[in-house]
């Protein structure tokens, strides 16, 4: 865990690759109409006492959303901050229901696509330390 | 969850012999957890054929790609494109990922960088344990919650045999609890010391074929 929060962000990689999907993926982030539909659909979210945090639409907004905000031009502190929120908050279990069907498990692996792109994944062997726990 | 772990280095280096460019694809699901193909374990991996084909001076690239999981379409749509210019994928998922992947790139040799062992349990960090041995026909409700197709070293429905000893033990192994010697202490425990003796029937033992599963509600939407 030490390795990724010290190692340097290429914010380069990351524009590119949000670039490179940015016509669908900023679309599907309009398209949200934060009517809160996808939240019922989350196991995780009923589980946590519907916890606003594990809101489908929560992760993928405070997540890939920010990232688009950014333009990619985020420091290592931001990407271990949605670490949890993709991986920790989110099975990708592909059950949540949007009416206007935005896919969110694919933004959510979009996500997960760039924090590996800069060596950010769960180190399932220090749990114990991982700060987004 | 699906337990897996490495194959023997060279196992894996002879597979990747004679290929210039190859691609070895993680899994972000089971066998991530399992601690076997997750990103970490690629980049160890691709680390250590480099220098093994450094050594013996043979020009070879291996690159890194790990996808969430390996068994479901939804997660490929990037590997689609990263795939083309490689000669051949190593793939570190279970058996079930590494056809999906086969199938999915018919032309390109797909190899298995793991052993897939079994559907098990996390003991503790690093330590798992075989549970279940998806037969199809569970009984656990009769036996108390103790698998003994899993759990006993002859797999017997109807227990036990004659070789448990005093303590409880296989007569396989003095190491090895006598799994009918826990279900009959779970039963004894239960009031259910009944159920040991019905007499289970010789099994179908279908799943020598291969299993395709729709859940009830999903059934109308797959009619042929």
């Amino acid at each position: 865990m030490a390795h990724q929060e010290t190692k340097s962000v290429d914010t380069e990689k990351i524009k590119e690759m949000l670039n490179q999907r940015k016509g669908t993926m900023k679309r599907f982030l309009s398209h949200c109409a934060h009517c809160s539909i996808c939240a019922e659909s989350c196991f995780l979210y009923m589980a946590h006492n519907k916890d606003p945090q594990y809101m489908p639409s929560y992760k993928v907004i405070h997540s890939l959303g920010k990232l688009y905000r950014k333009r990619g031009k985020v420091d290592r502190k931001f990407l271990m901050k949605i670490k949890g929120m993709v991986w920790r908050n989110c099975v990708l279990c592909g059950r949540c229901y949007c009416p206007i069907g935005v896919p969110i498990p694919s933004m959510i692996t979009f996500t997960r696509n760039i924090c590996r792109s800069q060596e950010v994944y769960p180190q399932l062997d220090e749990t114990s330390s991982e700060s987004w726990l | 969850m699906i337990v897996a772990e490495r194959k023997p280095f060279d196992e894996i280096k002879e597979m990747t012999k004679g290929f210039k460019k190859v691609l070895n694809v993680g899994c972000g699901g089971c066998t991530s957890i399992c601690m076997a193909g997750g990103q970490r374990e690629v980049g160890l991996l691709n680390e250590e054929l480099k220098n093994a084909w450094a050594q013996e001076k043979a020009s070879i690239q291996i690159d890194a790609f790990t996808i969430e999981r390996q068994c479901n379409a939804d997660f490929f749509k990037e590997l689609d494109q990263i795939v083309k210019p490689y000669e051949a994928i190593l793939s570190m998922a279970c058996g079930a990922g590494v056809q999906f992947v086969a199938d999915r790139y018919p032309n390109k040799p797909v190899f298995p960088a793991l052993n897939t062992v079994f559907v098990g349990v996390d003991r503790d960090l690093g330590w798992f344990e075989e549970n279940c041995r998806t037969c199809r026909e569970c009984v656990l409700g009769e036996t108390a919650g103790v698998c003994p197709l899993t759990r006993c070293a002859k797999s017997l429905f109807n227990g036990p045999c004659g070789g448990t000893s005093r303590e409880g033990n296989c007569e396989v192994s003095k190491d090895t609890p006598c799994a009918w010697f826990e279900i009959y202490k779970r039963l004894k425990e239960q009031n259910r010391l009944e159920n040991i003796l019905k007499v289970k029937p010789a099994r179908e033992w279908r799943n020598q074929t291969r299993g395709t599963l729709i859940q009830e509600a999903f059934k109308t939407r797959y009619a042929k």
